[in-house]
């Protein structure tokens, strides 16, 4: 066997080498300039065609090569097209290179592979990573917000590190539509996000978006494909390349919170206002609580409203004011704002050194980073630590082998609830203590509500997370210029260990000292392997074939431990060692498996007619027993009008027209478990003390693959000698077999199973515009703006009775049709993310005003009897009786329209560089501002609306009467009120940015290349009327770590 | 180099072997449908998850059902979230208090108990009768709590296994219907149950289930129409009861002793345990420490302890005003807060305290047993049986009276004075364990002592609960009851 394997290798390798049998060689000297400004270049690629053989150009642009006559030279640099030169008998060769025009030259990475943007059938974008220049990414993924088209890209928190919301064209899931996760790719490995990546190593980072592009990843592509591509060395001399940046965040907006003065004021008058109904609750007046009178100097009450005693005089750094409900005594207060103990200004460094470089036979870039990102609530932040190696040796002529490790070790720190912290500390009354007189910290509220400077340092999260890719892949040339082979093998770990500690605290009486701790590890590895064949070739003149054949195999563990006691004597130590007694401990393992084959046929005819089809099918182990494997097609076609000899004599200031058409289907296996098909009986509870095991999902073996099939229809367009460029696309794609839960009658006993049964449609259009403004030698102008709508609709869902299959919803009466109608929920023809609240009208300026209007069902008293200062609601049926079937329309929670603005201009070495985005069309339910003005939720603040809320008979205002717990009564506020449904719509002037190349003359003579210092502002501004700190993301809003304002200042040098 | 040029070639080798095989994997950490309920192993913790589940039921709703719109609750001094609802009496579809659902996922439990149990191979024989018994019983137990809260319910007696829009949407069926199946599935656990006595107090035994019996009987004797008949069976079924090792324990206070869980007194309670299970509704009728005010004095401190929970409800004048001062339940039932810097001192607040947990950590836990049955419950059960069937109850009503220290009762002897004597004893005995409000309709007295019903005399669909939105809105076979 062994034997005969070697023969056969011995065949192969003979076969492929004898073509390769050396012709005479000779040295050929040269030097390459630029055809436009005549400038030598240095760095640009010089290949012989067909070989892995070449070199690049020295600082001065001059390079040498050994050739053959006959062979041809290819030349490449970035922002060039190009060149190629065949080689007759030149000696030296002067070569100029012809600026690339517009982005239709570019080359485009598509699934194993890469493709000229000239003969691209499907619909792909890509970043240009001038995004990465000057700004500061703790996470590579914000680079695309409003940068690509058809991608919705949404912070959804300032903690350094997060990740934004990202959702492709619409998404595909019904349940979760902001949860549809695109496939990331990193050279070649599959990656659960691109956290931790440094954003200092990415070369390349693109999208694609049809199904035809991204039907050969088949599985899990149906949210995009997004594929980063590290940076490589290359052949020349070796480049050491430092960057150092400092950033300063600080909060962009502060919350609009009433001072201590107001609180007490309004809080007192709130409070008697609720006890006109419910007496019992006039006691909290005299209690020790926010606004209430009972507090003292000792450590025992933990606000400090208190009557001023006679003859004593009020406190240093202590407010006083009359009771408003008894002029005759005076209340004495301190004033805290929660919001400057919860923030503050937050630095970040970030630190980067690469060496690269390389001869043709081995290339290489090595790296290291480190960032330390403070987040701008306190004891928030993220520390990461990047090392990276990518080399590649040619070990035969027609060999090359690549290898890349990646390495990363992060830690964040976070806060302990986002809820708990933005919502509820913000709204900490800002009469509680934050220091008793003996200096200490005061805990606030309790634990739930508490001062943030007493809980966060005693609940102690501390997490670390490395993550290392080790990835192996050849290209190996069988038949030079027609097939070749590309293997690859990878490791993909992700590792992660959290610890947790509760050090004693105090939360409002209670002494908590359960000291409760917990370890906390998980690992994730993940192998993959694949293999591509590729043949290409031309046949007669003008017809160019490419065919790839390829597997794929992928598995994926997790493997978790977790550990949890309590009972430690004392804060010294966090670790579980400390712990007297453990309260639980569980570990789990769990496995996914995909394999796949896949292949691509593409064809053009002299790059006028262009066409590609592929094929993959998958095969996933979380799917039922019969239906593993999934068939995922794609074709496109393309025809360069502008080649067309016709063309250029009627219309030549079109010089590029692309028309382009594509249909695929892309199929989704995640939002199920890894064994989710086969049902679950769950353990790890216990009845007395003994085990017990629950029968948490049903099988469901018919459970298969969702499929999204996808027509795509484009324009590529370009006038102007390319100055003014166009990607036009309309899509269509409709989501079938949709994995979700479908959620069952509430007698079966399950809240939902997971089925294949409803589809789901988005519609839309995406451009992406380019310009050069001014195309000059030292004067170069750009602008670029790209925009997005989408739209969902919900196709099928399945059978259950109801009048379009409707699930869940509200019964509300729909004036249009006159009758009772449900609306909301899941509907067949409907679209997801609908809200309904009752409208407020107006605010009733009297009691008799009041009386006059209809009966308000939700009036919290046997009479329903409503007086001056509640809300007048829109009783939409006008049957004079206000109850749920009053519900108005607010708004939806996903943005139909998104996309961004770009400016760059350069004059000689400086560059200015502006960047908005925008997102419009969605609706937040300011729910944080409503429990504050509701007082919902115990004690707590609210916002300046208060001030103008009604308080005297007569007042015409839109604020209703402030009570305490609004909830217990009238319900102003707790029942959804359209008042507190505010528009997201945003733009956000997300980057300014000023960098200055200084002048060769000046820094070379220390060796040093280039020397960049830049300086720029991120997150400057949300032009916006929503009212919360972050109107990126629709839907409830019950607080959101803000997005913060971030100045940084830069020097990348180069030697 | 060759070297290299091979491994090169293994790799496509290795991706043409792959198949379907590697795409069937078994989970490790869990247990697929297909392999469970093979052993006597899988019996005895299915038995355990189906109390796991009917315990997250019994730590809240079972409470809000059985006796949040009685007269015994109030405002308390937290924002009640909705929860006055009940004791106000204005429920409707959109704020219609806990749904069915987690009720079914115990009768899902009991279903598969049922389906699979009986072909798995016991050494012991007796020990599969006592667990498809105690199936049966919970069974029949949800269902009774169903058929008292809504009417008829949608019947379920398979497990659910998959979707399928034939079966999966199901009518409500009629309430005459639930109460056969409850009925059949008591007399199918008593004919198996293998043993007559008690041994886990915190499951289904015979004589718990006797206990349930009698309670059914009782509400079909007088709200189905059932009669003498039905009278006769709760009492024959109490006199079973009686046979078993129960008592009343001396002291009324040991019966709520943490420490003293399982008491001889307990037929059936539910088993909360730290770390096993969640709190219970103690937490919601409790105060939190820092509104115990400073101003009362040392012996309410002191009857209070620590704080915990929230007081989001609490007992009522209504009730408080029924217990006499040399009732001995009074204070073991409730506390009352007064601030005493005024004079005469001024109400604060109360809280309850036959349910208040434990103290670990510097904080108060509610993990109390909940007692569904005990032996001073069955005894005036007896009593309202034998009323019911023109025989003497005092003898039960005394025992149940002298053991509170107060003496026999002495009022008239009138068929319906015996009935409110013995509904007020419940009251007073069992006040907080969740009876109350099906105490109150099975004796026809909720117009006539819950004061938010009072002037609504008439509308009788308000003994029936609404069903919520959400469950009809799932399932549009729902109808809604009458009135709502």
């Amino acid at each position: 066997m062994k034997r005969l394997l070697r023969y056969i290798l011995l065949f192969f390798i003979t076969v492929t080498f004898i073509p390769i049998a050396h012709a005479q060689e000779r040295t050929i000297h040269g030097v390459v300039k630029a055809k436009d400004t005549g400038e030598t270049l240095p760095g640009v690629n010089i290949l012989v065609k067909g070989t892995n053989q070449g070199t690049s150009t020295n600082t001065d642009g001059e390079f040498q090569i050994s050739v053959s006559n006959g062979e041809t030279l290819v030349f490449s640099a970035v922002g060039f097209k190009k060149h190629q030169v065949q080689i007759t008998d030149q000696k030296t060769l002067n070569i100029q290179m012809e600026p690339a025009v517009g982005q239709l030259e570019e080359m485009v990475v598509i699934g194993y592979g890469e493709q000229s943007r000239n003969t691209l059938t499907t619909s792909a974008s890509k970043l240009d990573t001038k995004v990465l220049d000057n700004v500061t990414l703790a996470n590579p993924m914000s680079a695309l917000e409003g940068n690509i088209s058809g991608l919705r890209v949404q912070t959804t928190s300032g903690q350094p590190g997060e990740a934004p919301n990202i959702v492709l064209r619409g998404g595909s899931s019904i349940t979760n539509p902001e949860g549809a996760n695109p496939l990331y790719i990193v050279d070649g490995v599959i990656r659960q996000n691109l956290n931790d990546l440094n954003p200092d190593n990415i070369a390349s980072m693109q999208v694609l978006k049809d199904a035809a592009a991204t039907a050969i990843y088949g599985a899990r592509a149906s949210n995009g494909v997004i594929i980063v591509t590290t940076k490589t060395g290359q052949p020349g001399d070796t480049k050491i390349e430092y960057k150092y940046s400092l950033g300063v965040s600080q909060l962009q907006q502060k919350m609009d919170i009433v001072s201590a003065h107001d609180y007490v004021y309004y809080g007192r008058l709130g409070m008697a206002a609720t006890a006109e109904q419910y007496p019992q609750f006039s006691s909290r007046l005299d209690m020790p609580i926010g606004f209430g009178i009972g507090n003292d100097m000792t450590k025992n009450t933990y606000f400090t409203p208190q009557y001023l005693g006679s003859g004593e005089s009020v406190p240093g750094g202590w407010q006083s004011m009359p009771d408003p409900l008894d002029s005759s005594k005076t209340i004495i207060y301190k004033n805290t704002d929660w919001q400057d103990v919860l923030f503050r200004p937050a630095i970040t460094h970030n630190n980067y050194i690469s060496v690269s470089g390389g001869g043709t036979k081995a290339r290489f870039d090595a790296g290291i980073g480190y960032l330390t990102n403070q987040g701008i609530a306190i004891s928030t932040g993220y520390d990461r630590l990047t090392t990276h190696l990518n080399a590649d040796l040619q070990v035969l002529d027609n060999l090359r082998v690549f290898g890349k490790v990646n390495f990363s070790n992060s830690s964040t720190n976070r806060v302990y609830s986002t809820s708990e912290i933005f919502r509820r500390s913000l709204s900490l009354p800002p009469t509680a203590k934050y220091k008793f007189q003996d200096g200490t910290y005061a805990p606030g509220q309790n634990i739930s509500m508490g001062n943030p400077k007493y809980y966060l340092p005693k609940l102690d999260r501390e997490d670390s997370r490395n993550k290392l890719t080790l990835a192996f892949n050849a290209d190996w040339s069988i038949l030079p210029n027609k097939l070749s082979f590309q293997p690859s093998a990878s490791l993909y770990m992700n590792d992660y260990i959290r610890n947790s500690f509760n050090e004693a605290y105090q939360s409002g009486s209670n002494f908590v000292d359960s000291r409760n701790a917990e370890g906390y590890h998980s690992l994730y590895w993940q192998r993959q392997a694949d293999g591509v064949f590729t043949y290409h070739d031309t046949y007669g003149r003008y017809n160019n074939v490419q065919l790839k054949v390829g597997g794929s195999y992928y598995d994926r563990q997790i493997y978790n431990l977790d550990a949890q006691g309590k009972g430690a004597a004392s804060d010294k130590i966090p670790t579980l060692n400390a712990a007297a007694e453990p309260t639980d401990v569980s570990s789990s393992t769990s496995k996914m498996v995909i394999a796949g084959y896949f292949g691509r046929l593409t064809y053009d005819y002299n790059k006028k007619y262009l066409l590609a089809a592929s094929l993959r099918m998958d095969g996933a182990s979380n799917f039922g027993q019969n239906n593993h494997w999934g068939y995922f097609p794609g074709v496109s076609a393309g025809w360069n009008i502008h080649n067309e000899p016709f063309w250029k004599p009627m219309l030549p200031v079109v010089d590029r027209l692309k028309l382009r058409a594509s249909y695929g289907v892309t199929g989704n296996n995640s939002g199920i478990s890894d064994y989710h098909a086969q049902g679950e009986y769950r353990v790890g509870y216990k009845y007395e003390g003994s085990s017990a095991i629950l029968n948490q999902r049903m099988a469901n073996p018919n459970l298969k693959w969702e499929r999204t099939a996808t027509m795509d229809a484009g324009v590529d367009l370009g006038l102007f000698d390319s100055r003014l460029t166009f990607l036009f696309d309309y899509y269509y794609r409709e989501t079938s077999n949709i994995l979700w839960d479908l959620r069952l009658p509430h007698s079966t006993g399950f809240s939902s199973i997971k089925t294949n049964l409803a589809t789901l449609a988005n519609r839309g259009y995406e451009l992406e515009m380019k310009t050069d403004l001014i195309r000059k030698r030292n004067l170069v102008w750009n602008a670029s703006f790209n925009v997005s709508y989408n739209q969902n609709k919900i196709m099928k869902l399945p059978e259950n009775d109801n009048k379009n299959n409707r699930i869940g919803g509200i019964y509300i009466y729909d004036p249009r049709k006159g009758d009772y109608v449900w609306a909301g929920g899941y509907q067949e023809g409907g679209t997801i993310g609908q809200m309904y609240a009752y409208q407020q009208k107006y605010i009733y300026p009297t009691d008799k005003a009041a009386q006059k209007g209809p009966t308000d069902m939700l009036v919290n008293s046997p009479s329903h009897q409503k007086g001056g200062g509640d809300v007048a609601w829109l009783d939409v049926d006008n049957n004079g009786v206000i109850d749920s079937r009053d519900q108005v329309y607010q708004g939806n929670s996903i943005p139909p329209w998104t996309g961004g603005f770009r400016t760059n201009v350069t004059y000689k070495g400086v560059g200015l560089t502006v960047a908005m985005d925008y997102a419009v069309g969605h609706t937040i339910y300011n729910w944080t501002r409503a429990k504050q003005n509701g007082q919902l939720q115990g004690d707590i603040a609210p916002s300046s609306d208060i001030l103008r809320s009604w308080q005297h008979q007569g007042d015409k205002t839109d604020v209703a009467r402030y009570y305490w717990a609004d909830q217990f009564w009238k319900q102003n506020i707790w029942r959804g009120n359209s008042y507190y449904y505010e528009k997201g719509d945003y733009l956000a002037l997300r980057e300014i940015s000023l960098s200055y190349v200084l002048p060769q003359r000046w820094v070379g003579m220390f060796g040093v290349q280039q020397l960049k210092t830049y300086v720029s502002g991120r997150n400057l501004h949300y032009f916006t009327a929503y009212r919360g700190l972050l109107p990126e993301q629709g839907g409830t809003d019950s607080g959101r770590y803000p997005n913060p304002r971030t100045f940084t200042f830069g020097v990348n040098i180069s030697f | 180099m060759k070297r290299l040029n091979r491994l090169i070639l293994f790799i496509p080798l290795i991706l043409l072997v792959s198949c379907t095989d590697v795409l069937n994997i078994k989970p490790v950490s869990d247990i697929s449908v297909n392999s469970f309920w093979t052993s006597e192993n899988d019996a005895r913790a299915g038995l355990n998850g189906m109390y796991v589940r009917f315990r997250d039921q019994a730590a809240y709703n079972l409470f809000w059902w059985g006796e949040g719109r009685s007269e015994t609750l109030t405002y308390g001094l937290q924002a009640p979230e909705g929860r006055e609802r009940y004791f106000n009496n204005n429920l409707d579809p959109t704020n219609a208090g806990p749904n069915w659902k987690g009720l079914y996922t115990v009768v899902h439990d009991a279903n598969l108990i049922l389906k699979y149990v009986p072909d798995i191979e016991f050494k012991n024989g007796d020990e599969k009768n006592s667990i498809m018994a105690q199936a049966h019983a919970m069974r029949a137990f949800v269902y009774f709590i169903m058929a008292r809260t809504w009417g008829g319910v949608p019947l379920r007696t398979e497990p659910t296994e998959g979707y399928d829009p034939q079966t999966t949407f199901k009518k409500r069926a009629s309430v005459e219907d639930v109460f056969k199946l409850i009925k059949d599935d008591i007399k199918q656990s008593l004919d198996l149950f293998p043993d007559k006595s008690i041994s886990d107090r915190s499951k289904f035994s015979a004589p718990a289930v006797n206990a349930l019996k009698a309670n059914v009987y009782l509400w079909t004797g007088k709200r189905m129409g059932g009669g003498q008949s039905d009278f006769n069976t709760a009492l024959n079924a109490i006199n079973e009861v009686q046979k078993a090792d129960v008592a009343l324990l001396p002291t009324f206070a040991d019966v709520f002793d943490f420490n003293n869980k399982k008491n001889k007194e307990i037929l059936f309670s539910v088993h909360f345990e730290r770390f096993e299970s969640g709190s219970n509704y103690g937490d919601q009728i409790y105060i939190r420490g820092d509104q115990i005010p400073n101003e009362t004095n040392q012996e309410t401190k002191d009857a209070l302890g620590l704080g915990g929970g929230l007081n989001r409800v609490s007992p009522s004048e209504t009730v408080r005003d029924q217990y006499t001062d040399q009732d001995k339940r009074k204070d073991v039932t409730f506390t009352e807060i007064y601030k005493y810097n005024t004079n005469p001192p001024t109400y604060y607040a109360s809280v309850v305290n036959k349910f208040d947990g434990m103290i670990e950590d510097g904080a108060r836990h509610f993990v109390s047993d909940l007692i569904l049955y005990r032996y001073a419950d069955v005894l005036l059960m007896k009593a309202e049986a034998e009323n019911a069937l023109g025989q003497d109850p005092t003898p039960e009503l005394n025992q149940v009276r002298n053991r509170a220290g107060l003496n026999d009762y002495s009022g008239p002897t009138d068929q319906a004075s015996l009935d409110d004597a013995i509904l007020k004893e419940r009251l007073l005995e069992l006040a907080f364990e969740g009876k109350r409000w099906w105490d109150l309709v099975r004796f026809g007295k909720a117009f006539d002592l819950v004061p938010s019903l009072q002037n609504r005399k008439g509308k009788d669909y308000l003994l029936l609960w609404p069903i919520s939105e959400e469950t009809i809105s799932l399932n549009s076979k729902i109808e809604q009851n009458p009135g709502y």
